[in-house]
């Protein structure tokens, strides 16, 4: 085993390296640009806005009060890209290249067996991509936390935020690491293995998406408010952008057919057609954890099932 | 471990393998002992099944029937990797390795590593240890698998086509290694070749495959004297099948030359030759082409 390890940094050791180089940068980037906010913060020029989504105005000016979170927006790209870069640079190559050359048969000619051979290199491989994904989403979350769900800040359910953190960076990062494994098995070229990994990572990492934004896998709940007082506030709640209209026999219609926000026109509308309530659908703040344990179990759970697929075709491949 | 109990080199008992499951097989119904200590030449034509064989003693391949032992063991255990080493023909190497990186790797992950042999290896080649093995000519990089596969001081060598990339004089060297390694510490050598007279100067035991089948495995004086190269007309041919295996046969006009496995005394008028082990083989090697119908089965009774 310790041989293998040895084989295993010295084939790797360029890309910790890198995977080392791009946190160190990152975190410098982020102490720097998280102390500039914190100082904007300090500076009392906040401190009359609310929290929720509207822009909170300069009072002099009137322009809006934006903290700049650019670099952080970057860093929460980084973050939901890392799986497509580990799987191309890291996963493909992992099993593809000595498949490419054919080492793997001189590898596995000296004293070490197969399960050591590709235990040890996924190993080095998986640890070091759970450390740099891990310390990544920290770093968000940490320069993310004076500015979170703020409207002069970034709300949780942006998805440089909702994706570009927490524990499912990490998950999302060792699925991209075990797909361009296995791709980089069963492809025999190391090229076309990235470019393989490539679309199915990016693919993956853009359905998660669709699903963050059709709620297919964490529904929205159901703010009502009766006949035509206030609705509740949508504060920092990501609304599905459905609104509409319930009837007493508790039928709900489209907002289109009483399309005034208040007032005696609403009132007489609502009569007319029935209506007794209003209602909108959006996802509170806490739904951010369920997005993201959803998340985490989704991509670890293909983690965990492209690896065993590798395992399994290991014996009859390599 | 040349005694007569030492363990044989290789053991096959009916050994079969396909790459796919339906596919053709590349070895069938394989059974032959090598004993260890000798030098083998394995012999055949492309697609023979010669790497498969040795793909599958070297732990690479899993045999799909029979079984195969190297050293009295499982090829791919523990104790057969530690005892048996595999040069394949490709010769792979990692390219960005410096040589000293890759005999490193050799001394990292093997149990036994002769560090001293490995370099004498390459220093006989004038290879720096400095050099990147991306940028070695292919035969240099043969001599550096070469000290990858001697570093561990194996039992069992297994070498696959390893002449295949390299110059006359290099040839010669690489050959005088592997004598001295085998009459030094006895280690058994198997190598796979298609350079014929090469082989009739170095080993003593020729394992000669067709089709997936093994058509030989014996000592090689043993193939040398029992085989006679007859030349005479072509009417008394048929005579020659029966108390004797003819192997192959060419008619040109009215005479035919053919290579016989005698057995007793040659009856009837034939110019008699004694063949070198280079013409035995090719023999063997021609016999599944030139051979009629009628004489097929004999040939392959013979085997």
């Amino acid at each position: 085993m310790k041989g293998s390890l040895w084989l295993a940094w010295r084939q790797q050791r360029v890309l910790v390296c890198v995977g080392a180089a791009v946190l160190a940068l990152a975190a410098a980037i982020a102490a720097y640009s998280r102390s500039g906010m914190l100082d904007a913060l300090r500076s009392g020029l906040f401190d009359h806005c609310d929290t929720g989504p509207l822009y909170c105005t300069q009072s002099d000016t009137g322009l809006p009060l934006l903290l700049d979170v650019e670099p952080l927006k970057y860093l929460g790209a980084l973050n939901i890209a890392l799986p497509v870069i580990i799987g191309v640079f890291w996963g493909a190559p992992l099993l593809g290249r000595d498949r490419e050359l054919g080492t793997h048969r001189m590898v596995l000619a000296q004293g070490v067996s197969r399960g050591q051979w590709f235990a040890s290199r996924t190993a080095l491989a998986a640890v070091t991509t759970v450390a740099v994904s891990g310390a990544l989403a920290g770093v968000f979350a940490w320069w993310w936390r004076p500015a979170a769900d703020r409207s002069y800040g970034l709300f949780w359910y942006e998805n440089t935020a909702l994706s570009g953190s927490g524990p499912r960076v990490v998950a999302a990062a060792l699925f991209g690491l075990a797909a361009g494994t296995l791709l980089g098995l069963l492809a025999r070229r190391v090229l076309a293995a990235m470019g393989l990994t490539l679309l199915v990572t990016g693919a993956t990492t853009l359905l998660l998406e669709w699903t963050h934004r059709t709620r297919l896998l964490v529904p929205p709940h159901l703010y009502t408010s009766a006949g035509s007082t206030p609705k509740p506030p949508m504060g920092e709640k990501w609304s599905a952008s459905h609104y509409g209209l319930i009837t007493a026999s508790g039928r709900r219609d489209d907002v289109m057919n009483c399309p005034f926000p208040s007032g005696a026109e609403l009132r007489e509308c609502m009569d007319r057609h029935g209506y007794v309530a209003r209602f909108y659908e959006a996802n509170p703040a806490g739904d951010y954890w369920t997005f993201q344990w959803t998340d985490t179990a989704v991509l670890g759970g293909l983690a965990l099932l492209l690896t065993a697929a590798t395992l399994l075709l290991l014996r009859r491949r390599v | 471990m040349t005694g007569p109990d030492a363990p044989a080199a290789l053991r096959a008992t009916g050994l079969g393998f396909r790459y796919r499951a339906r596919g053709g097989w590349a070895l069938r119904d394989c059974g032959f002992t090598v004993p260890s200590g000798r030098i083998t030449a394995l012999v055949g034509r492309n697609g023979a099944g010669k790497s498969t064989l040795l793909h599958l003693a070297g732990g690479l391949l899993r045999a799909g029937t029979g079984e195969l032992r190297v050293l009295d063991a499982v090829p791919g255990t523990p104790e057969a990797r530690a005892r048996v080493a595999l040069l394949t023909q490709d010769k792979p190497l990692y390219p960005r390795f410096t040589v000293a990186d890759t005999l490193r790797m050799g001394e990292k992950l093997n149990s036994v590593w002769d560090r001293a042999a490995a370099e004498r290896t390459v220093r006989e080649g004038g290879i720096p240890l400095t050099a990147r093995v991306g940028e070695l000519s292919p035969g240099q990089r043969t001599r550096v698998a070469l000290a990858l596969a001697l570093g561990k001081r194996p039992e069992l060598l297994l070498l696959d086509e390893p002449m295949a990339d390299l110059d006359p004089v290099a040839r010669g060297e690489i050959m005088a290694t592997l004598m001295t390694e085998a009459a030094e510490r006895g280690t058994s050598i198997v190598l796979s070749s298609h350079v014929l007279p090469e082989l009739e100067q170095t080993c003593d035991w020729v394992l000669v495959l067709r089709d997936g089948r093994v058509e030989l495995s014996e000592d090689a004086d043993t193939v040398r004297e029992s085989h006679t190269l007859v030349t005479g007309h072509a009417d008394q041919a048929d005579a020659l099948a029966g108390p004797h295996t003819v192997v192959q046969r060419r008619a040109s006009g009215r005479q035919v030359t053919a290579l016989v496995r005698q057995r007793g005394p040659l009856r009837g008028d034939w110019h008699v030759l004694r063949p070198r082990l280079e013409d035995v083989l090719i023999g063997y090697l021609q016999a599944g082409d030139t051979v009629r119908p009628a004489d097929a089965e004999r040939t392959e009774a013979a085997a």
